[in-house]
């Protein structure tokens, strides 16, 4: 544990020393996505459930908890494929899981943190609050892990991780688009209904969904809770795999 | 008492190639180990290997007694590794990459500053602190591995090539340092392309060929290999071309 906190201290520093990106990545643009389609969008489609604004806004939260571990976990395997920081960390006196567990979990912490800051501006903007905390803090911390994991499955794949953060990006475009963020799965017809129930994103978004209008369109909240917890189970011993299989012998 | 003790150790890529072939050789505590060889000899996947990054495809490798495949994080809790490229921290300046290195080894937060401070004095690195690593030369970055090495007062240093792009007046600081670490009863195992380096430091010389140990020699011998060859001989040799042959 005391590793882990070490790492993600070296993060918050880093996000301090860059504190204009980081303001910008996590606070600015998400509030132009929730002004635009939360606010201006919003009031074009007054009919939906709760307006479309209590739509799309859980699903912008879904978008930065999703993407949060993306910048956390791909920050320390690039910086550690090209500046060799990678070396240092398997260095420290702990074992290889341990250096993997640091990692998802500072993915984890970075979607907490971005799930406190979009729902603080959906507050703000929208005038939105969580119905249900326990269910909102079940899913961000489900997505969060979840994401974390996939990230470090998919960008520890390829023999270099940019290559894996490119192919994430192509994921994370189309989880976007067809993963329920900007509208809920109640809104497709088949098959894209069936397709957008093979992605993460929808559980992350119609569990917010849930968590923040309960009376409006979403997922059961229990099959939901049971997909992000199934596919954390799956993912995690192949994101272990992925990580022992790159790292278990250093070559970078 | 060993310090490392290696028996038939082979080392190998995922891509198959064999970096090491049956090696074995033991190393004492307080003893100054040279290894020297050509590029590509499979110096740095041995180092690695003794330092816990790679696995033995064959045989053992015992670091203060311990298993490498099963007992690495006490291992790296006791050594100190200076490896071939250095492996800062680009995003933090200097005093964080000491203190995160520190913190990473779980030293108290008071016992790691003092030690930081101590080691940026003694590498005359105090005018630079808040400097980010990324934009320091080569030679700099060099000294604070060094100090990485030194922070968690290790039983056992492990060096690849430690004094490349250092000026001579640091080279002597680490020279010196290494020395007083031996006294005080800590192994250094140590690789080096230079001769002299070698024939300075180091009680006994290996020379690694091909991913062979194709020798073991004293500074005090001539540096003679068994077979009677001169070290720098055998070097001459190894990286001459092969004669022509006319039809």
């Amino acid at each position: 544990m005391r590793f882990a906190l070490t790492l993600l201290h070296r993060n918050l520093i880093i996000a301090r020393a860059d504190a204009r990106y980081t303001f910008i990545r996590t606070v600015l643009q998400p509030a132009i996505y929730l002004l635009v389609f939360g606010l201006v969008v919003g009031r074009l489609m007054p009919d939906e459930a709760g307006g479309y604004g209590a739509i799309v806004a859980p699903g912008i939260i879904a978008i930065s908890v999703v993407s949060a571990p993306l910048i956390a976990i791909s920050s320390y395997l690039l910086t550690g494929y090209y500046f060799r920081t990678m070396e240092e960390w398997l260095l420290a006196p702990v074992s290889l899981r341990t250096v993997f567990l640091a990692m998802v979990f500072a993915g984890l912490c970075s979607s907490l943190v971005n799930a406190l800051l979009v729902g603080s501006l959906a507050w703000a903007i929208l005038g939105l609050v969580p119905h249900s905390p326990v269910l909102l803090l079940a899913v961000v911390s489900g997505g969060g892990l979840l994401f974390s994991l996939l990230v470090m499955l998919v960008l520890l794949i390829p023999e270099r991780p940019e290559k894996g953060q490119e192919l994430f990006a192509l994921l994370m475009m189309v989880m976007t688009f067809l993963g329920c963020t900007f509208y809920s799965l109640d809104m497709l017809d088949e098959p894209l209904r069936s397709l957008a129930l093979l992605l993460p994103t929808t559980y992350v978004s119609e569990g917010l969904r849930a968590a923040y209008l309960p009376s409006g369109p979403h997922l059961a909240t229990r099959p939901l809770l049971l997909g992000l917890g199934l596919a954390t189970l799956a993912l995690y011993p192949a994101a272990e795999w992925a990580f022992r299989r790159r790292l278990g012998n250093f070559t970078w | 008492m060993t310090a490392i003790a290696i028996e038939g150790l082979t080392l190998g890529y995922p891509n198959g190639r064999i970096a090491v072939r049956d090696l074995s050789l033991s190393i004492s505590h307080g003893e100054i180990f040279g290894l020297l060889g050509l590029n590509g000899a499979g110096k740095s996947s041995l180092i690695k290997a003794i330092a816990t990054l790679l696995q033995p495809h064959c045989g053992t490798i015992r670091v203060l007694g311990m298993d490498t495949r099963q007992q690495a994080p006490e291992i790296k809790r006791r050594i100190g590794v200076v490896p071939q490229e250095n492996n800062l921290d680009t995003r933090l300046d200097i005093r964080q990459n000491l203190l995160f290195h520190c913190r990473y080894a779980g030293m108290p937060e008071r016992l790691a500053v003092t030690r930081v401070e101590h080691w940026l004095q003694r590498l005359n690195l105090q005018g630079h602190t808040e400097e980010s690593v990324f934009r320091l030369s080569g030679g700099t970055k060099r000294k604070i591995m060094l100090a990485k090495a030194f922070l968690t007062t290790p039983d056992l240093l492990i060096l690849d090539e430690p004094s490349a792009g250092l000026d001579p007046g640091v080279r002597d600081v680490l020279w010196e340092q290494i020395r007083q670490f031996r006294r005080s009863g800590g192994a250094v195992f140590l690789s080096t392309h230079y001769l002299e380096e070698a024939e300075a430091l180091c009680d006994r010389i290996g020379v690694l060929h091909q991913g062979s140990l194709a020798g073991v020699t004293r500074p005090a011998d001539g540096l003679c290999l068994d077979s009677g060859q001169e070290v720098a001989q055998f070097f001459r040799q190894a990286v001459e071309p092969a004669p022509c042959v006319s039809p």
